[in-house]
């Protein structure tokens, strides 16, 4: 209470200072602000959520190349150079399980992403330097990160949506890099722009292996710009670092007193998922709090337990009563309890236990812990509808693509519940990008409700489609559609061609096939948001004003693996080589015929026969002419041969007359 | 000199004794600079998971140079597929280059420049040659000057004369000299290693011909590189033998130690390596048994005492250097200019070619011109009169 008293104190002592001495350099230090929360919440398939919330702020200021003091210096220049109004990058490896760890909780929202890298943000330029601005920002951001962001400045990988994803945002660029690997390389910088990096504080448990040993783990970025009354002033920056990391605990001590092991949640604590403890706050942090979250189907679930357990002193479902339970032990006692306030007015709510890290230090270090004394089961909070991507179709020149969505049990109960008025209708954004070499008809768009077609007019409130442009620009439909409460199944068909690419565009595994990025489903009518009770003291808490702000129900698809023809890599080799024979042969057997006197030669070939071998060889070299179907007798009558051979003749007959003449004179 | 010559194109000669002197001014500033800076290229070139041992080597030489001394901004690491993280590695988020796991060589700070399909024949060159977009963040550009000392390690598949970037690419010796002779001309470095493991590394060297390049190969012609080891709980081979004690070689050193490049090179045992390590040393002036293996392993900082603070000590002395005339016919000798100019430097500095005067005001002149291009149309029509006078000379 007295620090309270004190905070407050020194709050408006700022205020007060502010006021009076506009820009005093103390003050400006007091006002950025770092604070890191962790949020664990178990999950129901055995496993535990971890979620980081790191914020730094900068308040408006008026000089322009200004010291910073807790927030990253290459966030703010990139912020002031490319004019960026809002920007969210995330890294994303493994798929979030929407029907086990939960659609509909702010958490999964906005920090479930699809794998790779995802990067959307919005520019306060003119609109045609958007695209310069973007394409610096991406190269900057690849710098930043160790990641080939880069690749999103080609006009193929990026679009600008206007109706389905995130509406009313202005400037906005939109890419993914479905196959960007996430790695030890992309978290480290990401942690060297908190003020503390990895050293201490909460960032200090991030343990590279286990991180990434996880089933999920997605690190995001998002930075929006505060805006400031005057005209004069800069705008400050939020920025908000989270990472979300859903882990598998190794130790499984409950399983000995309970025969149903499948049902028997694993007892955890911070060192057995992490393989550290919390050693400490960061110092330069406002504010240090872990956060151990029950969500709504768990109590529920647990208060029934109690119920059938049938202790009177239970019955009172005073927060309290949840310390000393019969169902779970922890490990520290939390400093807070809170509840969650719901719109839905539904039977149970969930639960929050704070820690404040602020009482710890090296040598005694927090170690929550959590342990289970008996087997619970419970479901998540279900976003309206369950969707699904597919491809269809076989062969490598034609597919199609399916979008499936399932009802879930929340549409069940706004189904059954008259909390929706009479003219019951459930709106889907549906947005997706396809590269421009998965060639999309767009006229073949078919929708299935409850497996029966529909015409597609009943059913689209509005469609925006603008479709690619072979190597410039990739398809982009968006699409509102709305659907009868009572569906339960709908379906929507997109056929499309596989494109050719140029050998040079081919990447080097392209036998893997290429990725279609994950579509965007989000349900306008749906606000995912959390309020908790207990004297406001959490709308302190970045993390938790966060969850209070009504953020959009969004769930991605998978992505989509197409395989599309890949030539014979070899072939240019081959033609090459395959050509240069034909030449050589062709211009070898040329030159040949060129140089050689064919006349001559088997003239000679003849003269050799009939000089050294008997009649027979004379008989077959002639039956070989004739084969050859050329003439039997060479002609004589070319003027160099014939000179020559007369040349030759008269040599050879003074030649004889000589040796006879001598012969002649010596013997004679 | 001149009769030689004759009377009748002396216009010519003297622009090619101009370019010449040029020319020579530059390899000798380029010479007597002193050591700025260490440097570090190390690529990997192979994709996919049964080349990890190729990640390893790299990273193996990563953290070597970092241990002794260069900084990550001054590390370009292209590593082309990502192993790391890989779905198959039973080790998330680790790399290691022997069997008894001790060192974990991806650490916790490991800062990778060119990744995945970013590894290309044309990144690589770009990287070298310092032509690069706009755009590119400086952590991605090599920004070495005329004093620095580059280590380019490369590994991956190779064969005679050439390199494959990630089985879809080819870097030819070609392609390299031609680099770092841009290099050279653009004064990226002062001393440059090239180490490569690969399959014939020797060939790849074959095509090199700019001065103060040192070349270490881990195979002959016609030889294979081995890797050293599998590692039954990874699944593949580790590390390969040249690079494998390459770091044995370097694990026993420290930031202090004297040891010598001769004594790297003479390390390489043949029946260990099952290949012949091949040295190119006939580029490189210094003698191996002086220059210590952190010229290019390490970065040690030569300590300067001066009398007054923040003074710039001036690197270019290329204005004390006498240019001879006679030095216009070694053209085709180049070696022994650049060799000979320690003597000139140090005999007589009182004569100074005129040219490189000129050429040197000339030269700061046109740093400073803001537009080029019309520059060069001026000098492209200033050509035309000259060629008309050198041809009616010549009737």
């Amino acid at each position: 209470m007295a620090n309270r008293v004190l905070s407050l104190l020194i709050v408006c002592q700022v205020l007060y200072s502010t006021i009076a001495f506009g820009s005093v350099l103390d003050i400006e230090k007091e006002d950025e602000e770092f604070s890191e929360e962790l949020l664990l919440k178990p999950l129901p398939d055995r496993k535990v959520l971890a979620h980081f919330h790191f914020q730094s702020t900068a308040p408006p200021s008026t000089s322009f190349g200004r010291h910073h003091h807790l927030f990253p210096k290459p966030i703010s220049q990139l912020v002031k150079k490319f004019r960026v109004k809002e920007m969210e990058l995330s890294f994303t490896q493994g798929r979030w399980r929407y029907e086990q760890w939960g659609g509909f909780d702010p958490i999964s929202s906005n920090n479930a992403k699809p794998p790779g890298v995802e990067l959307w943000a919005v520019f306060d330029v003119p609109q045609s330097q958007v695209d310069a601005s973007w394409k610096n920002l991406t190269h900057a951001l690849s710098g930043l990160f160790c990641a080939s962001i880069n690749f999103l400045e080609s006009s193929t990988t990026y679009s600008s949506p206007e109706l389905a994803f995130r509406p009313d945002l202005g400037n906005l660029r939109y890419g993914t890099l479905p196959r960007e690997a996430v790695c030890t390389e992309n978290l480290t910088p990401w942690l060297k722009l908190l003020p503390c990096r990895d050293k201490a504080g909460l960032s200090a448990l991030m343990d590279r292996p286990s991180i990434y040993r996880g089933f999920y783990h997605s690190q995001r970025l998002h930075l929006t710009l505060t805006g400031s009354g005057l005209e004069e002033l800069d705008s400050g920056i939020v920025l908000e670092q989270t990472l979300t990391v859903v882990l598998q605990p190794s130790s499984w001590r409950t399983g000995k007193s309970y025969v149903d092991k499948a049902h028997s949640q694993p007892s955890w604590s911070i060192s057995s998922i992490f393989g550290r403890k919390v050693g400490g706050k960061c110092v330069l942090a406002k504010s240090s709090n872990v956060y151990l979250q029950f969500e709504k189907g768990l109590v529920g679930e647990l208060k029934n337990l109690q119920k059938e357990n049938a202790n009177p002193e239970t019955n009172k479902l005073a927060s309290k009563v949840f310390l000393s339970n019969l169902s779970f032990d922890l490990s520290v006692n939390p400093d807070k309890v809170f509840e969650e306030v719901d719109d839905f007015h539904s039977k149970s709510t969930s639960i929050l236990y704070e820690f404040s890290v602020e009482k710890y230090n090296g040598s005694h270090p927090l170690d929550l812990g959590l342990t289970w004394k008996i087997p619970v089961v419970w479901s998540c909070q279900q976003a309206p509808l369950h969707a699904s991507r597919f491809l269809m179709g076989s062969g490598n020149e034609r597919g199609a693509i399916a979008i499936y969505l399932r009802s879930t049990e929340l549409s069940e109960g706004l189904k059954k519940s008259d909390i929706v008025d009479q003219s019951c209708e459930l709106r889907v954004n549906v947005f997706q990008v396809v590269p421009w070499y998965i060639k999309v008809y767009y006229h073949t768009l078919q929708v299935f409700v409850n497996q029966q077609s529909r015409a597609v007019a009943d059913i689209m409130e509005k469609i925006h489609v603008s479709p690619s442009k072979d190597k410039t620009s990739p398809g982009v439909m968006e699409l509102i559609l709305k659907f009868p409460c009572g569906l339960e199944s709908a379906a929507l068909n997109l056929e499309f061609d596989k494109g050719f690419l140029h050998i040079d565009e081919y990447p080097p595994d392209a036998n893997q096939g290429f990725d279609i990025p994950a579509a965007v489903i989000s349900y306008p009518d749906f606000h995912a948001s959390m309020h908790f009770s207990e004297d406001g003291s959490l709308d302190k808490s970045p993390m938790f004003s966060k969850f209070q702000e009504k953020s959009l129900v969004l769930s991605y698809t998978e992505i989509l693996l197409v395989p599309l023809t890949t030539p014979d890599f070899s072939m240019p080799y081959n033609v090459i080589t395959i050509t240069c024979t034909v030449f050589a042969l062709y211009f070898g057997s040329l030159l040949n015929v060129l140089q050689k006197r064919v006349g001559e030669e088997e003239r000679f070939l003849k003269n050799n026969a009939g000089r050294k071998t008997g009649r027979l060889s004379q008989l077959l070299s002639k039956f070989s002419t004739k084969l050859r179907g050329k003439p039997r007798e060479p002609q004589p009558s070319t003027a160099v041969s014939s000179s020559f051979v007369s040349f030759k003749l008269i040599l050879k007959i003074l030649l004889v007359a000589g040796i006879a003449i001598c012969w002649q004179y010596y013997f004679g | 000199m001149y009769s030689w010559f004759g009377s009748k194109n002396s216009a010519m000669v003297m622009v090619l004794l101009l370019l010449l002197c040029g020319y020579n001014a530059y390899s000798v500033s380029a010479e007597t600079t002193m050591h700025t800076n260490n440097w570090a290229v190390l690529v990997c070139t192979s994709r996919f998971w049964f080349n990890y041992r190729h990640m390893a080597n790299t990273l193996s030489l990563y953290r070597t140079v970092k241990r002794l001394g260069i900084p990550d901004e001054r590390i370009i690491l292209m590593l082309a597929d990502d192993m790391a993280c890989n779905a198959r590695n039973k080790y998330p988020a680790q790399v290691f280059n022997n069997e008894n796991h001790r060192l974990n060589l991806y650490g916790d700070n490991v800062e990778v420049d060119y990744r995945g399909y970013e590894v290309t024949v044309e990144n690589f060159l770009r990287v070298l040659t310092g032509r690069h977009q706009t755009a590119v963040p400086r952590s991605k550009r090599l920004l070495s000057d005329e004093g620095s000392h580059i280590l380019l390690y490369m590994t991956g598949h190779g064969g005679d004369e050439f390199l494959k970037f990630q089985d879809s690419e080819e870097l030819q010796s070609h392609d390299l000299a031609d680099a770092v002779k841009q290099m050279k001309e653009k004064r990226r470095f002062k001393e440059l290693l090239i180490m490569v493991d690969t399959c014939q590394a020797a060939t790849l060297f074959s095509q090199l011909q700019s001065p103060g390049v040192l070349a270490i190969g881990s195979s002959k012609k016609g030889e294979n590189s081995y890797s050293h080891h599998l590692d039954s709980d990874v699944g593949v081979s580790v590390v390969d033998r040249f690079t494998y004690y390459t770091l044995g070689f370097f694990e026993k050193l420290n930031m202090y130690d004297n040891a010598s490049l001769r004594s790297l090179f003479t390390s390489y045992n043949p029946n260990l390596l099952m290949s012949n390590a091949y040295y190119r040393t006939d580029l490189y002036q210094r003698y191996l048994e002086e220059a210590p293996v952190t010229t290019f392993f390490g970065s040690v900082m030569e300590t300067i005492h001066t009398d007054s603070a923040y003074r710039i000590l001036s690197r270019r002395n290329s204005q004390k250097v006498k240019m001879p005339l006679q030095q216009s016919v070694d053209l085709d000798d180049r070696k022994s200019v650049t060799n000979s100019k320690m003597q000139d430097q140090t005999s007589d500095t009182t004569k100074e070619c005129p040219f490189t005067r000129l050429l040197n005001s000339f030269h700061n002149k046109i740093e400073n011109i803001e537009n080029v291009d019309s520059l060069v149309n001026y000098g492209l029509v200033i050509m035309l009169p000259v060629l008309m006078i050198s041809t009616w000379i010549s009737q």
